[in-house]
């Protein structure tokens, strides 16, 4: 019964990816192809930084780093070997080899970082991840052999969408697989208190380099499709922005929840398109005042006082929560052209033209803020998604879930 | 990787004096920055990310300031006075405070009871958030800077550190009229030979020509040789005043934490909260105004970088900066106060020993560094405690 529920679920992926490929050759545009590529990569770089942060619970703000190694050492030997020497190698298969040669390339990168987490914890770590993906950046931007600080440019172009959506489905197989092993419970188990771990024999140093190995292979693999999907990659697209927004996606999603990362980073990666895309009533990119943008941040930080005196006085059921979460912000949402008419007379503000696409990582940012005030473990805390899920939505069934009763 | 094959070669150790002094000069921002988030780790085990972004804001209340002073863009004021400055300095301290008691209020204090890691991602979001919603209402392209005629100490002076051996000087005494002589007998054929120009000169007159740029060559040389022997330190005025004021600033924190009330009160709270909470301590008080010292400090540091610097100024002004005087923090020991202050200078004269090597491009990077192998080697910092963290 397992064996052939396996097979069945790895050919459905595959037929799955496959599928995607050939919608989004058929029937989309190269814009909207690159959006659907670029989400793949996304999905993968979420759920790998979710196996670090959330399941085994060492906080990492530096995933960039392990991205940009996989793009660049993938993107330089490509170049080399294809674009400057001349081979003709079968493009799928050189893709598959160097995805793996950047997993590994950035799995030493992982090993690297994985150490000083013996030592370091919560913040600490945190900041040490920080600086290591500002150190590879510093020194691929004044290493001339890597394009320095302008473009590694001319690697060739290997547009295999089906592989970057592969590679996300591989990559939840991995840490959704893991967390039903003995050993992937020793993951859950460092993240929830190390010391009673260790005493019951866990050996936590393994553990936690393993999630930093894997994660940051999956994140290197993840930089190999990127660098020939765009064949073209600057140092600039692996800032510390960039870990903030994965770091975004797997907070969203909630710490720890592999589902929690995979929608929030469809969502994430999406909603910055989405945003340029709007249009206007003339049909030009839509541009909002800047008196529209200061109404928002405060019916938001109204809203937020709001929810969190209601729900802290008094306990409701689940669904009465839910009625007055939808209830304060559809009020909230009516109050907004309130507070603009009110903060009309601003002449500073109502002047101001801000384009929509320019508010993405503000909306990051109060994402961030108003998610830690309002439910820090995220919109599906340690909850996945399963049939059984489904079932107990529709009927009776217990909630799988990777959550460690207290 | 050409770091290493002319690491030594690029070395000028003449100027290496200077570099120091720089370096304590630099040091000194950073130290004033790296307080504010030893403080705030110090009384709430916090990592303040925005404190970056505070400090990038009181860089825009400065520049406002001046430009209320009348310093606009295209004013053409020239003069000004120590009162101009004092104001901007109260502005920029008096408005990051404020911010920074808002940050504190309505970010963090929610936030007490939930996890440090949740209280970093909220950190995190609002250093991102003022960083990227400032960009949409703050002046930034073309980045502003402060006009530098609000400064009315410009300039620098000279300290000569070791005169050059005496017989140098002797020797361009002598080959100066040497050389004037030489060149004298030049113009002098010139003069007399209207047809013939420098470049044009008959082979009779070609030997005074050589004569005349050998001397003028060896004045040179030794004029050269004079110039570099000696050791000088040239600083500028502006430096001495942000390393003066940044001094007083923290001789009054210093008096502020160890000597009032208050600043018993944020020790007993930092050194254990719940405790200090039930020895009746008003912890949210001290805690704000820990925010309020930390922040107006940060305030004071912007200021001075973007006035006497002349920084410009975007709403990333604070992101590196936050982060050095960060690593700063951790390096001297995060919440210890005089650690700050030593890792804020030792991490000035770290950079610019780095420029001063040649690598320039790296002096970023060394903050890392440092980091990495402070939090490696020895976690508490320098003035730490060895105490390992306990879960």
């Amino acid at each position: 019964m397992f064996w052939p529920k396996r097979i069945g679920s790895g050919i459905a992926a595959i037929a799955v990816c496959f599928l995607i490929d050939s919608i989004t050759h058929h029937s989309f545009g190269s814009y909207e192809q690159r959006i659907i590529a670029l989400v793949g990569i996304y999905v993968t770089l979420a759920v790998s930084l979710n196996l670090i942060n959330g399941i085994t619970g060492q906080f990492s703000i530096g995933h960039a780093a392990f991205y940009q190694v996989g793009a660049y050492l993938a993107g330089f030997i490509s170049r080399r070997y294809i674009t400057d020497a001349g081979h003709t190698p079968p493009p799928v298969l050189w893709l598959i080899g160097m995805i793996l040669v950047a997993a590994a390339g950035a799995s030493i990168a992982g090993f690297i970082v994985g150490l000083p987490s013996l030592r370091l914890k919560g913040d600490y770590l945190a900041i040490v991840t920080l600086g290591f993906g500002e150190i590879i950046r510093i020194l691929v931007q004044n290493t001339d052999a890597l394009g320095g600080s302008y473009a590694l440019d001319k690697i060739p172009k290997i547009q295999e969408i089906w592989l970057i959506w592969l590679l996300a489905f591989i990559c939840i197989a991995v840490c959704r697989n893991l967390l039903k092993t003995a050993r992937g419970l020793t993951f859950l188990a460092v993240r929830e208190d190390e010391i009673a771990s260790s005493a019951m024999g866990v050996n936590v140093t393994r553990v936690k380099v393993t999630a930093f190995v894997l994660g940051s292979a999956f994140a290197g693999a993840a930089g190999a499709l990127l660098a020939h999907y765009e064949g073209l990659i600057t140092p600039a697209t692996f800032t510390m922005d960039v870990s903030f927004i994965i770091l975004t996606m797997v907070v969203l999603g909630g710490t720890g929840s592999i589902t929690g990362s995979v929608v929030s980073a469809i969502f994430l990666s999406y909603l910055p398109e989405y945003l340029r895309t709007l249009k206007g009533g003339d049909g030009q990119p839509l541009v909002v005042s800047g008196t529209a943008v200061v109404a928002a941040l405060i019916v938001t930080v109204l809203a937020v006082a709001a929810i969190k005196t209601v729900l802290n006085r008094h306990l409701f059921t689940p669904q009465k929560r839910g009625l007055i979460y939808v209830g304060i912000i559809i009020g909230a949402a009516m109050l907004e052209p309130l507070f603009s008419l009110l903060l009309h007379p601003v002449p500073m503000l109502a002047n101001m033209q801000v384009a929509a696409a320019q508010l993405r990582m503000v909306i990051f940012a109060v994402t961030l803020i108003v998610l830690m005030l309002l439910r820090p473990q995220g919109v599906f805390a340690h909850h996945e998604f399963s049939w059984d899920w489904v079932k107990k939505i529709l009927g009776k069934g217990p909630v799988p879930s990777t959550e460690v009763s207290a | 990787m050409h770091l290493v094959p002319n690491l030594l070669a690029a070395l000028n150790f003449s100027t290496l004096p200077e570099q120091l002094v720089n370096g304590l000069l630099l040091g000194a921002i950073y130290a004033l920055i790296a307080l504010g988030y030893t403080m705030v780790y110090g009384v709430l085990r916090l990592i303040n990310f925005a404190h970056g972004e505070v400090y990038m804001l009181g860089a825009y209340v400065a520049l406002f300031a001046s430009y209320h002073l009348g310093f606009g863009p295209n004013s053409t004021a020239t003069s000004s006075s120590l009162a101009n400055l004092l104001i901007m300095l109260f502005a920029s301290m008096s408005i990051c405070a404020l911010i920074g008691v808002i940050i504190e209020r309505f970010a963090y204090r929610p936030m007490r009871g939930q996890s440090r890691i949740a209280s970093l991602i909220t950190a995190i979001g609002v250093s991102l958030l003022l960083q990227y919603g400032g960009a949409l209402f703050l002046p930034n392209s073309p980045p502003p800077s402060i006009s530098e005629n609000v400064n009315p100490y410009r300039g620098s002076f000279v300290v000569p550190l070791s005169s050059p051996p005496p017989s140098l000087a002797i020797a361009v005494k002598q080959l100066g009229p040497e050389a004037e002589t030489k060149n004298k007998a030049l113009q002098d054929y010139l003069a007399s030979h209207p047809n013939e120009s420098e470049f044009s000169l008959s082979p009779a007159a070609q030997p005074l020509k050589d004569q005349a740029q050998d001397a003028q060559r060896k004045l040179d040389d030794a004029k050269r040789e004079l110039a570099n022997s000696g050791v000088n330190i040239t600083i500028r005025n502006g430096d001495v005043i942000i390393f003066f004021t940044s001094m007083v600033l923290m001789i009054v924190l210093t008096y502020l934490v160890r000597y009032t009330k208050r600043g018993r009160a944020m020790r007993a709270v930092s050194h254990d909260f719940d405790s200090a909470a039930l020895m009746g301590i008003n912890v949210n008080s001290i805690i704000t105004f820990t925010f309020v010292l930390g922040s107006a400090l940060a305030g004071a540091g912007a200021m001075m970088q973007a006035t006497f610097k002349g920084t410009t100024i975007t709403t990333f002004f604070g992101l590196l900066p936050g982060v050095k005087a960060f690593v700063a923090a951790v390096l001297g020991g995060i919440g210890n106060i005089p650690g700050a202050v030593l890792g804020g200078l030792l991490m000035g004269l770290a950079e610019t020993i780095m420029v001063w090597m040649g690598y320039s491009r790296y002096a970023d990077a060394i903050a890392f560094v440092i980091l990495i192998l402070v939090l490696l080697l020895r976690p508490g910092g320098l003035l730490g405690s060895d105490k390992v963290e306990k879960v």
